[in-house]
């Protein structure tokens, strides 16, 4: 079973994002801010990690940079409810971007063909 | 007293204090360029992270798409205009619409990390203008396209999201407004007076010496009589031209060299201050013309836009171009 780590500091979209993906077959834990993140990509070493740009303590594309230090090719897609981050190039060290929304289309569809499935 | 001074091409007004101007050191940041350090995924090695290169310069023969270039065009990763599809220009009652068609490019100047243009090599420079020539060249090929818009944001003050040198392109199936505005402006001075209003300025600028930074045979480098912002320069050629892409191979060099010493100048003086430059050309539809005349326009990002240049659309120029010019030329 393919490990997804998915990291947001809002509560809905955690509880949201396990159910449905959980539903799709992965096995999914969540981290509610940065300092989680961190830890869980060393311990529970997912094959993707959906992660939100705005959080607390470490900004997503922070992590983001040291996911690529420690993990170059571990698919990462940011998820983010703010459209103009895509203008930001440190986007692309990322391999997809998904814009929030409640239909997860477009996120399962980014996981499988980063996963590919 | 502060004097109100026109732009001659579209009539925008500008607030230039005439008393002793903010010095350059007064505008002295610490900022450095843009996010730094890390994992980069414009850097050679990191091809796969970006969408496969539109256009490269690669003088070993190494194949598309693998280190060994020094210089790689690439649409953008998650572009906020898409290629694919057709306009269908449509009414919503009084409004109006198209599809979101358009082409969102990144050109990366160097394969190193972290210098800036102004360091490049004056044949590395001069590639960085040709990719933008050749990538217009190509872009007017699609007919649903009328204007490429290329510009630069130097630092993280600037807009630069990444400390690797970089610069954009934005093909539109829509002529901006202030290309509009800059053409509707050429032609009206045209009609009038038979001559082209950047013609004009440089033959001016030529005659009275106390806005030109620098020069060469072939262009001139101004801070406009009405600066919108301290240390702003124009970079022009001195004979007529309407369009970037019709300059010849000659011209090319003379531009990476002028150009790239307005920016070291910049650097030096302002202490490598973020900026944005952006390319200013004619249009797709009248590419040929007597009125309009290419140029580049480099801002160094030393104010902020706040409430009176947003609702009055005036700016408040702080440093008088006179003087801008006179610090400019003294650096060596």
């Amino acid at each position: 079973m393919k490990k997804i780590l998915v990291a947001d500091d809002e509560e809905g979209i955690r509880i949201l994002y396990k159910e449905e993906l959980e539903e799709e077959g992965y096995e999914v834990k969540v981290a509610a801010n940065g300092k989680e993140t961190l830890e869980l990509l060393n311990t529970f070493f997912p094959d993707l990690v959906i992660l939100d740009i705005k959080m607390p303590d470490i900004n997503g594309l922070d992590i983001l940079q040291r996911i690529r230090t420690m993990f170059r090719d571990l698919p990462v897609i940011l998820s983010s409810a703010y459209p103009e981050y895509q203008q930001n190039l440190a986007t692309w060290a990322s391999d997809a971007y998904v814009v929030k929304s409640s239909n997860l289309a477009n996120l399962k569809a980014a996981v499988k063909k980063n996963l590919g499935e | 007293m502060p004097e109100l001074r026109k732009d001659p091409i579209v009539g925008r007004w500008v607030i230039i204090s005439t008393e002793r101007g903010k010095r350059p050191t007064s505008f002295k940041m610490n900022e450095r360029p843009a996010v730094a350090g890390g994992f980069c995924p414009l850097c050679v090695g990191n091809e796969d992270k970006t969408p496969p290169e539109v256009y490269a310069l690669r003088r070993d023969g190494s194949k598309p798409n693998t280190p060994g270039w020094t210089l790689r065009v690439v649409s953008n990763k998650f572009p906020a205009l898409v290629i694919e599809g057709s306009l269908k220009k449509q009414g919503e009652g009084m409004y109006d619409k198209m599809n979101g068609i358009g082409a969102h490019e990144v050109i990366i100047e160097t394969p190193r990390h972290g210098g800036s243009l102004s360091q490049l090599d004056l044949k590395s420079f001069e590639d960085v203008l040709w990719a933008y020539r050749e990538r217009i060249v190509d872009l007017k090929k699609d007919e649903r396209f009328r204007y490429v818009l290329i510009f630069k944001n130097h630092g993280a003050e600037a807009g630069a999201s990444l400390a690797h040198s970089h610069s954009q392109l934005i093909a539109l199936p829509i002529i901006p407004k202030s290309v509009m505005e800059e053409m509707e402006g050429s032609k009206n001075y045209y009609k009038y007076k038979d001559r082209c209003v950047f013609c004009d300025i440089v033959h001016q600028e030529l005659d009275d010496k106390i806005r030109v930074v620098v020069e060469n045979d072939d262009f001139l480098a101004i801070t406009p009589y009405a600066s919108r912002s301290p240390f702003e320069i124009w970079l022009l050629p001195k004979k007529h031209s309407s369009s970037f892409v019709n300059i010849s191979p000659a011209e090319y060099i003379s531009l990476a060299s002028i150009f790239q010493d307005v920016l070291s100048r910049i650097e030096v003086a302002l202490d490598d201050p973020p900026y944005n430059f952006t390319l200013h050309t004619s249009p797709f539809n009248e590419l040929i013309n007597d009125y309009y005349h290419w140029h580049f326009e480099i801002i160094p990002t030393l104010s902020k836009i706040a409430g009176f240049e947003i609702g009055s659309g005036f700016y408040i120029n702080p440093t008088p171009p006179e003087e801008a010019a006179t610090f400019l030329k003294e650096i060596k």
